[in-house]
């Protein structure tokens, strides 16, 4: 057995096969903002318990020829033509459903997103009962009522920086006898951005040399230099609720911010790593300035972003660090 | 979607609701034992379902097992036989709802459910136990649909949902039964173990037919194609009992006759024709009832040495055949020795003083016509009285008590001593036991015959003449024979003693008889289509319907009443297919308009949303709320073509 097929082969096989079948999808279910679940997009198979019916129905037809007994051929026989009914009405049951890309969540690499789709039913009078959206790694059942719309959220995880589009999404049905399952695959035309996964720099990495970001690691313990007015952007954690107690405008600490090259998070800081290190150590680096509420500055090969602080800044430099080296998607 | 348990409240009322169903045919079937511990089990299904408890261990499960299959071995001694397999499945389902915890465990309980309906339907088809079992059944896709709804919330529209299916499948279900080729058992399966039933036994002896007299049970119902003969004339022949040994009188099996006299010769019958179709209930005995002298196409019926119709396997369940009667079968050859012989054959010593009297009698009437003539005189003039409670005799000298000192006795005692005597006065003679009369229901123009018409009567031998029926009973209580029993006994007696809730009784009441005969008229209908629906039926049928049965049309007809099914369920789909074209946000608006519109504001014809809108909060007549609605509705409907974008 071994010799006829190695492992290796009957592994490239699979991996045609389900290449193939993948394209094969892709061109059946291309992929759109929204879909609506038609007859050419699903597909319906006996499920497990569907098949132990058919197993019943066979033995029922035995004992209605060995025994001769007419009412036990009539319930066979009523039995079997339910299963087709309920082929049609387990058909019926995803028919008609309208899919909706949502929002996807931007998360950190090796995270999980969270990915919404709504979900419409246009028909007037027949729900859409207990569907079941999975992915992997997370999976929802739903039911939405008629001419109704519901909005779910499924987890994926990212696994690599970047844009990345949430794969297809099976929907399944197994309504109403659970003796069919009904099924299609959802490909929606939605994406979603993948920071790179923070790592903290190991001190050896760092790169010394002349007075680049030296105290990065000493920043923690900043000393507390004054206050100034809120802005729109202002990190929270920052406010100072005391004075705001005691009907003082609202006001926000000021840190002392060293006002060298310390506030750049630069691309060459690194004596050793590969690129997705650094990102990954810039990341960090970031995440921590922004968590302190210092201002800091990123210098890529071909991108800088001056120095700032604040959620858009913040997000501005992941994305950067996101995008770094890709050919950024239209969104 | 809240927390869904598998054993949610609908699927647990559905499952122990469909197997209290379910077991409902088979009570009477399985011992005591095995219906308390199918009932106990559903009820512990119950306990644990109300409070999340453990379930039994798998080493409990497995004594109980054991326990379960070592009490069914001792309750049978065998595992081969319909009961104690039943009685094996009944409490399989029982163990398997101990278990019971997962969607798996569900569809098994509800298959082995299926299973429970299927067996009942073997033990009976009557009308009543078909329509419990298709109760059942609807509860058991009840069940099913409940559970995937995946909702802890019990709804109506669950059974709505099953009961639908069920009517879209009936009309292909419909197709089926009468399409699907009928094939002969593949293997012989073990048959029920032989309860006694009530009905008619091949032996008779003093009393035997009495006790038939207290119970309204149906034993058969007749169709007649065109008038049904009067009361009097309605004889219906089970069983001949020539084999008299001084005691009792037994029927001759088969076997036990000789090679040549197993054949009926050709006898040709003439008289008017009667054509009927009988549907007969279980009896567990090989014979059919029919007027005399019947005939019968029906597969598997044949026809006896002794005139009588009889089938080769016991009876187990209904039984339906066609049978064309004559009144007279000509018949001149002469009996057979042997067969002279069984039937004057006469213990020697027995009733001296019977004897002794048609010596005498016989002295008086010489042909064999005149002598019974007499003897049937003697009956009339004498004070013999008829009764279902006569008192018992001394067995050895019976016709000698019977005739001269207690002169009470029922149909089987007047046809007893009757046989008797012509046996002694050289005449062949034997009792004849059947039913006799049987209600007629004018709605489908049949007859329906009960336990209580059970009876029996004697057939002589005159040579040249052939068999004659003689029926003492009728010189002794006419109205019997014209009437039926309940007419013939005197008041106070046991007439259905064991029926006491039978319907019979409350005949007179003019609603409850006319329901009573309309029950019956669907009962014959239910039985004589599916029960008698059998390989030459069912040929009939498709010949009628298709002129030729070949294969081509066969397989034409049955696709084309695939159509059957999927008309009804297209038009039933396409409503829930009404898609409106409207957008979520489109639909929205679309309602509130028709809220404006009630509260008198119409929007014009081409009117944007904001001209509307405008409008409404000039409007005093519009709520506040409205118009913050119509604002919402106005934004989204905007809003919406931008969101189609997720970034």
């Amino acid at each position: 057995m071994s010799t006829l097929f190695p492992a290796d082969l009957l592994h490239r096989w699979r991996q045609q096969i389900l290449a193939r079948y993948g394209q094969w999808l892709k061109r059946r279910l291309p992929a759109a903002a929204s879909v609506v679940l038609q007859n050419r997009r699903l597909f319906i198979f006996p499920s497990r318990s569907g098949g132990l019916f058919l197993v019943v129905l066979a033995l029922l037809l035995l004992l209605a020829i060995n025994y001769q007994s007419n009412l036990v051929y009539g319930l066979a026989f009523w039995l079997f033509t339910v299963f087709i009914v309920a082929v049609h009405f387990t058909h019926a049951n995803l028919m008609g459903l309208r899919v909706s890309a949502g929002s996807v969540e931007s998360v950190y690499a090796g995270q999980l997103a969270r990915c919404t789709l709504t979900l419409d039913c246009s028909s007037r009078h027949r729900a859409h009962t207990a569907l079941k959206f999975s992915w992997p790694e997370s999976s929802c059942w739903v039911s939405v009522p008629a001419q109704g719309r519901v909005s779910i959220t499924l987890e994926r995880r990212v696994i690599a920086r970047g844009w990345y589009q949430p794969p297809r999404v099976k929907v399944e049905s197994w309504y109403p006898l659970g003796l069919l399952r009904c099924w299609s695959f959802i490909e929606l035309d939605w994406s979603g951005l993948g920071w790179p996964k923070p790592e903290q720099p190991s001190v050896t990495t760092h790169l010394a040399s002349a007075g680049h970001g030296a105290r990065w690691h000493q920043q923690g313990g900043d000393d507390l230099t004054g206050f100034r007015d809120y802005r729109e952007g202002d990190p929270l954690h920052r406010v100072s609720w005391r004075s705001f107690a005691r009907q003082q405008p609202l006001q926000v600490r000021q840190f002392s911010t060293p006002q060298s090259d310390d506030m750049w998070l630069s691309w060459d800081q690194f004596e050793t790593g590969t690129q997705e290190q650094r990102l990954s150590w810039l990341c960090w680096l970031a995440i921590r300035r922004d968590a302190s509420g210092q201002a800091y500055g990123l210098r890529l090969p071909n991108v800088v972003i001056q120095p700032g602080t604040g959620d858009r800044h913040r997000m501005r430099v992941l994305r950067e660090l996101a995008l770094f080296g890709e050919v950024e998607t239209p969104s | 979607m809240t927390a869904f348990s598998v054993l949610s409240t609908p699927v647990l009322i559905g499952l122990v609701s469909s197997l209290l169903l379910a077991l409902l045919p088979l009570y009477s079937e399985l011992p005591g034992w095995v219906v308390f511990a199918a009932v106990l089990a559903i009820l512990e299904l119950v306990r644990l379902q109300r409070r999340t408890q453990v379930r039994p261990g798998r080493a409990l499960r497995v004594a109980l097992t054991l326990a379960a299959v070592t009490m069914v071995w001792f309750q049978y001694r065998s595992f081969i036989g319909l009961e104690p397999m039943v009685a094996l499945l009944v409490l399989g389902v029982s163990l398997k709802l101990l278990e019971c915890a997962g969607e798996r465990d569900v569809y098994q309980v509800v298959f082995l459910g299926l299973f429970l309906v299927a067996t009942g339907f073997l033990f009976s088809q009557s009308l009543p136990i078909s329509l419990v079992g298709v109760l059942a059944l609807a509860i058991l896709l009840t069940t099913l649909v409940s559970l995937n709804r995946r909702s802890n919330q019990w709804l109506w529209q669950d059974f709505r949902l099953a009961v639908l299916m069920l009517l879209l499948a009936a009309p292909l279900m419909l197709v089926m039964f009468v399409f699907f080729p009928r094939i002969a058992p593949l293997w012989s399966v073990p048959n029920m173990s032989g309860q006694a039933i009530t009905g008619m036994s091949d032996t008779l002896a003093p009393g035997s037919v009495a006790k038939l007299g207290r119970s309204a049970e149906v034993v058969f119902r007749a169709r007649f194609d065109g008038d049904i003969p009067p009361a009097a004339q309605r004889y219906w022949r089970g069983v001949v009992l020539s084999d008299f040994d001084g005691e009792q009188w037994q029927s001759v099996p088969w076997r036990q006759l000789p090679e040549e006299e197993r054949r009926l010769q050709a006898p040709s019958y003439s008289g008017e024709l009667l054509n009927y179709r009988v549907v007969q209930e279980p009896t567990r005995q090989r014979w059919l009832f029919a007027l005399p002298y019947a005939q019968s196409d029906t597969a598997g019926v044949f026809e006896t040495v002794d005139y009588r119709l009889a089938v080769a396997e016991p009876l187990e369940s209904q039984f339906a055949y066609d049978v064309r009667s004559q009144a007279v079968a000509d018949s001149a050859e002469p009996l057979s020795t042997w067969r002279h012989k069984l039937e004057t054959h006469l213990p020697a010593t027995a009733n001296p003083r019977t004897r002794q009297w048609v010596s005498t009698v016989q002295n008086q009437y010489a042909t064999p016509e005149t002598l019974a003539e007499a003897i049937l005189k003697y009956f009339r003039e004498q004070a013999f009285y008829y009764t279902l409670q006569p008192q018992p005799l001394n067995d050895s000298d019976f016709v000698d008590a019977f005739l001269f000192d207690s002169r009470r006795g029922f149909c089987e005692h007047y046809a007893y001593a009757f046989a008797v005597v012509m046996r002694m006065a050289g005449i062949p003679a034997r009792v004849v036991a059947g039913y006799q009369g049987g209600e007629v229901n004018p709605l489908n123009n049949s007859v329906v015959v009960r336990q209580f018409d059970a009876h029996a009567w004697t057939e002589i031998w005159i040579a040249g003449r052939g068999w004659l029926r003689i029926d003492p009973t009728a010189a002794v209580a006419p109205e019997r024979i014209e009437l039926g029993l309940e007419a013939a006994l005197p008041n106070a007696e046991s007439f259905l003693v064991d029926s006491p809730l039978s319907v019979y009784r409350f005949r007179h009441l003019a609603l409850v008889n006319w329901l009573r005969l309309r029950y019956d008229v669907m009962a014959y209908q239910w039985q004589s289509f599916i029960v008698g629906f059998d390989n030459d039926r069912q040929i009939n049928l498709l010949e009628r319907w298709l002129g030729k049965v070949s294969t081509d049309r066969y397989a034409t007809v049955f696709l084309l009443s695939w159509a059957l099914v999927l008309v009804p369920l297209g038009l039933i789909l396409a409503r829930s297919r009404q898609i409106s074209r409207l957008s979520f946000a489109e639909r929205s608006f679309k309602n509130l308009c028709r809220k404006l519109r009630a509260r008198g504001l119409n929007r014009m014809p081409g009117e944007t949303p904001r001209a509307l809108l405008v409008r409404a909060e000039n409007d005093p007549r519009i709520p506040v709320s409205l118009r913050q609605a119509l604002t919402e509705a106005e934004l989204q409907l905007y809003a919406s073509r931008t969101d189609a974008n997720p970034h």
